[in-house]
């Protein structure tokens, strides 16, 4: 099924893809005098959450920094910039016919199994944004392409912590390969036979 | 110094309003190119971790170099501060540890932030899953706060740019980004030719 969602609709080549979206990153800074982000504004919506529910959330240092310059924390750049991101992924989905309901993930892989590494892997990006001040959007992009020593020590520092436990979730992410050279041996026994 | 005049927000030729107009449309195409390229799914990004797909580093470092030629030649031009472009400030030790939890996170979920928001856009319900996950981490982060700030915000050597480091100018910045890129990719594509060697793909 994936394939025949691949074969009715390319992808655009990734050095193109590369030129058109560095061009918008561009575009950005020299309107907005800063890049993309994503992060943010989630950090933003759980803490506007949490005030609602009870103001004495203000007295959280991390919280209280987000309403230093409105009484809302959405009340920001990234997170119109973010619901943009939103309604851009679905315009072209729809456009390219490729909007479907589903996860993706390895064919043999269990889909709690998915959503659990789904949530949970959530909650470690989210922790870990915090710590870097951004994500691979406001950190990696923005910083890499404004020439941010800081940006290069998470990038590295990123895909470092991605291999170091790739081992660990090979089966979520890779086919099994063993069902492609079955079908070859077979295909040879006969041609042997 | 006429002539100096972005970024426009910056420089007051932009409203508030017309500001976050543009945010808005920044990241309505923003989020299409992510769904062109495949942004939008788990599997070709956590693909990178295991050298089945480059589509990633490629279009990052493809998105970096062109941003950045902009920036060098709207700047030679005189019509571009770059030291008015929002960098955030390097802090070195919560990076590195913030690097490392992030990539952890990114091959459990296949997802950084940006993409997921796309991602649900295109109807993936792992990339919902996902965001919920990351609200919730925020409401963690919030909690423990108080106990990790001191951490959070140390080693902040402020704003720091490879020039500060290697020497030279604005375009010293830029030569070594470039090389820097280029290099990823290049190295990333004998990896993989080694990952994959004699392998029927």
């Amino acid at each position: 099924m994936e394939n025949e969602i691949v074969k009715c609709k390319k992808y655009w080549n990734p050095y193109v893809g590369g030129i058109v979206m560095g061009t918008l990153l561009f575009l950005t800074f020299a309107i907005a005098s800063q890049g993309y982000g994503a992060s943010g504004t989630f950090a933003r919506a759980t803490a506007q959450f949490l005030v609602n529910q009870d103001a004495s959330w203000l007295e959280n240092a991390y919280i209280a920094n987000y309403f230093k310059h409105s009484d809302n924390a959405l009340n920001n750049w990234t997170v119109i910039e973010t619901i943009g991101i939103l309604i851009g992924g679905f315009l072209s989905a729809v456009l390219a016919g490729r909007f479907i309901f589903r996860p993706d993930k390895a064919a043999s892989y269990s889909l709690t199994g998915r959503y659990f590494w789904a949530f949970t892997g959530g909650m470690v990006v989210a922790v870990a944004s915090r710590l870097a001040r951004g994500c691979t959007s406001g950190q990696g992009l923005d910083g890499m392409a404004t020439f941010s020593v800081g940006a290069w020590i998470f990038m590295f520092a990123t895909f470092a912590g991605a291999l170091l436990l790739s081992p660990l979730f090979k089966k979520q992410w890779v086919d099994d390969e063993q069902a492609a050279p079955k079908k070859v041996s077979l295909k040879e026994g006969l041609n042997n036979g | 110094m006429d002539n100096l005049i972005l970024p426009l927000y910056r420089n007051g030729f932009l409203s508030s309003e017309a500001n976050f107009f543009f945010a808005l449309i920044m990241g309505i195409t923003f989020g299409f190119v992510l769904e062109r390229t495949g942004f939008t799914r788990s599997k070709l990004i956590s693909g990178t971790f295991y050298f089945k797909s480059l589509a990633v580093p490629k279009i990052m470092g493809t998105t970096v170099v062109t941003a950045a030629t902009w920036f060098i030649i709207f700047s030679w031009l005189g019509w571009l501060d770059i030291s008015q472009l929002y960098t955030p400030a390097t802090y070195v030790w919560p990076y590195v540890v913030g690097g490392l939890m992030f990539g952890a996170g990114m091959v459990m979920a296949g997802y950084c932030p940006g993409t997921a928001v796309a991602g649900l856009g295109t109807g993936k319900t792992d990339a919902l899953v996902f965001l919920l996950g990351v609200l919730a981490g925020m409401f963690v982060y919030f909690i423990i706060y108080p106990y990790v700030s001191d951490f959070a915000n140390s080693s902040n050597l402020g704003v720091l740019k490879l020039h500060d480091l290697f020497g030279g100018n604005e375009y010293t910045s830029f030569i070594i980004t470039v090389i820097l890129e280029t290099s990823i990719i290049l190295f990333m594509m004998l990896l993989r030719k080694i990952a994959n060697t004699g392998k029927t793909v």
